[in-house]
């Protein structure tokens, strides 16, 4: 009789734990992603122009060497770098020993440079060039627009000067 | 197609003009000269590197350094007084190193010619400090080494209150070491960089560096391409200024820059033939050669010429007096070029002040003659002097004496701007040393 009443405390208790178990089921369920989480996405917008991030002021060196990278194509020397820096260093107005640094490389010959030709042929392939090798990104839709158009009207203007205004403007001092 | 020697005479040609033009100054305030000048143009030489009155004006040459009694003046162009008669080794190479002294270039000593502060007060021990203070009219102690000037400097307050163009305002320094190339205008917001001067290192910039780096710049036609490419890279700076990013800049206008192309070009096509002095054997007389084609080409305003040399008197005594004779040999010639160019004689006033002293106690290092070298930082540091000369500038006057010190390093900016006209906008301004006060005041 008494080992009857214990099987009969068994079976209940083993079915209030299944119970248990049942009534657990849709919680465990719901937390471990049963359902598809639903996602809400936006459109990537532009809301800074694209030179913003341009905090920094390059060095003398850092212009140089760049400058000189960006016009040949290939590294300066160490030994060139310091004494072009200390050129830069010994005239107070920059924007004018970079004006000289700049068309002192450009009689130097060696500068890595499109044809007349080959750039109004092509305008938006130079211009997108241009902006990748001296501003590191590509033009706006404005600023094709502009130099687009500046082209076209100035028939004098010609790659040399392109590259020259790029390698003088204030952008390209920054990174 | 226009001949190359008809543009750049065209090019001169306009530049002059630009000059001769009124124009507006940054601030948007119209220039007008006020009458009230005592010279239209300042000179002024920061005079050596460190000099002891013992060797300038006590004229005790080796007495008072290495114990030896021989006395004498080596400054014969700047101060009255004998030159020594024995030991000589501060000339130039002739039986002996340095027994041959540089024969003077003036007629009568600039001592006779103007007036002579024999003990001025300088504020600072160190080259730094010292310029600042002759520069900024003030001893700020605040000021840092590797730090632009952090009050107006004296080229700001002439660009500002006298409206004078940037190519009108120079400072020739005697290298780029020492932040020398950060003093031709300061960090002050209300002046700033857009009355700074002109700076030129010239011994850099027409040294093999130069030569290598920057005589072989192609001069552009100024209409048919530095326009394009100006008007292309403002376009480009506007972008990028409305993103936030400026560049501070001395605003020198398209015709400056083209006249200063030009200069530079002529002085690499000179090849080093400029006006050098009639010795020229140490970097100080090179850049003195440099700052007369200066004055020769842009007839400054304000000239502000730094020399050096003398401070090799850290570790060689004798070097110390070769250089103290050459920078008065320097100031001499400065001062006869003045007389010869048409538009700067007998309506230039010249100041000349040391930045600072030196010890009154050698250090231990001993040279070829074996004399002791002399740094700078004791009392002695703080006595230098003024020597001032040209039109309304008493001559053959003396003031002050041992024991007796009448003025300050930080005087040379208020004087100059009373030379200029404008001495009540820098004495009203606050930014100056409460205790600095034009030295016409101190007479």
């Amino acid at each position: 009789m008494k080992k009857l009443w214990e099987c009969t405390r068994m079976a209940q208790a083993f079915s209030l734990h299944r119970l248990f178990l049942l009534m657990l089921l849709p919680i465990l369920c719901a937390t471990a992603g049963c359902e598809k989480d639903k996602l809400y996405e936006v459109n990537e917008q532009t809301i800074l122009p694209p030179n913003a991030n341009k905090t920094k002021l390059k060095s003398d060196q850092q212009y140089i060497a760049i400058l000189y990278a960006n016009l040949f194509q290939t590294a300066l020397s160490s030994d060139n770098l310091f004494e072009a820096s200390e050129c830069v260093k010994s005239i107070g107005d920059k924007d004018l020993v970079h004006e000289v640094l700049i068309s002192n490389y450009m009689n130097s010959g060696g500068v890595i440079l499109p044809t007349n030709e080959e750039m109004r042929a092509d305008i938006d392939g130079f211009l997108t060039d241009t902006y990748n090798r001296f501003l590191v990104r590509n033009p706006t839709e404005a600023e094709r627009q502009f130099f687009k158009n500046y082209i076209r009207t100035h028939p004098n203007v010609r790659p040399e000067l392109v590259y020259f205004s790029f390698a003088l403007s204030n952008e390209y001092q920054y990174y | 197609m226009m001949k190359r020697r008809g543009f750049i005479k065209k090019a001169a040609g306009a530049t002059a003009g630009a000059f001769m033009a009124p124009y507006i100054l940054p601030s948007g305030r119209l220039f007008a000269a006020t009458g009230s000048q005592l010279a239209e143009h300042v000179v002024m030489v920061m005079f050596a590197g460190g000099v002891r009155q013992q060797e300038s004006i006590e004229q005790t040459y080796l007495d008072q350094s290495q114990g030896i009694p021989v006395q004498g003046n080596i400054m014969y162009n700047m101060l009255d007084g004998a030159p020594p008669t024995q030991k000589v080794v501060y000339g130039t190479d002739g039986n002996l190193a340095g027994d041959t002294p540089i024969p003077a270039i003036l007629s009568s000593t600039l001592q006779q010619q103007g007036t002579l502060f024999r003990e001025v007060r300088s504020s600072h021990a160190g080259h730094y400090g010292g310029m600042n203070a002759l520069l900024q009219g003030n001893t700020l102690y605040s000021q840092g080494l590797r730090q632009k000037p952090l009050n107006p400097t004296i080229f700001e307050y002439t660009r500002r209150h006298m409206g004078a163009p940037a190519s009108k305002v120079w400072f020739v320094g005697n290298g780029i070491g020492n932040s020398t190339p950060l003093m031709n205008y300061s960090s002050h917001p209300n002046y700033g960089s857009a009355y700074g001067a002109n700076f030129l290192a010239p011994n850099i910039t027409f040294g093999s560096q130069g030569q290598e780096h920057l005589s072989n710049a192609k001069i552009y036609h100024p209409e048919e391409e530095l326009d394009p490419i100006y008007q292309m890279k403002y376009f480009l700076d506007n972008n990028f200024e409305n993103a936030g990013g400026t560049i501070e800049t001395i605003y020198n206008t398209e015709e400056e820059k083209q006249s200063i192309k030009l200069f530079m070009r002529e002085m690499y096509s000179l090849g080093g033939n400029i006006a050098r002095p009639p010795i020229s054997d140490n970097g100080d007389l090179s850049t003195v050669g440099y700052a007369v084609e200066v004055m020769k080409w842009f007839k400054p305003t304000l000239t502000v010429v730094n020399l050096g040399a003398v401070d090799g008197c850290h570790s060689n005594y004798t070097g110390y007096l070769r250089a103290l004779h050459r920078a008065d040999h320097a100031v001499g010639h400065i001062w006869n070029q003045i007389q010869q160019i048409p538009e700067m004689a007998g309506n230039t006033i010249m100041l000349v002040t040391p930045e600072c002293g030196r010890n009154l106690n050698p250090n231990p290092i001993k040279d070829e003659n074996d004399w002791l070298a002399f740094d700078h930082s004791d009392a002695n540091t703080q006595r230098v002097f003024t020597q001032m000369v040209g039109p309304n500038v008493p001559s053959n006057l003396v003031r002050g004496g041992i024991g007796n010190q009448i003025g300050e390093t930080a005087d040379n900016c208020p004087t100059i701007a009373e030379i200029l006209g404008f001495k009540a906008d820098v004495m009203g301004s606050g930014l100056i040393s409460s205790t600095a006060r034009s030295l016409f005041d101190r007479i």
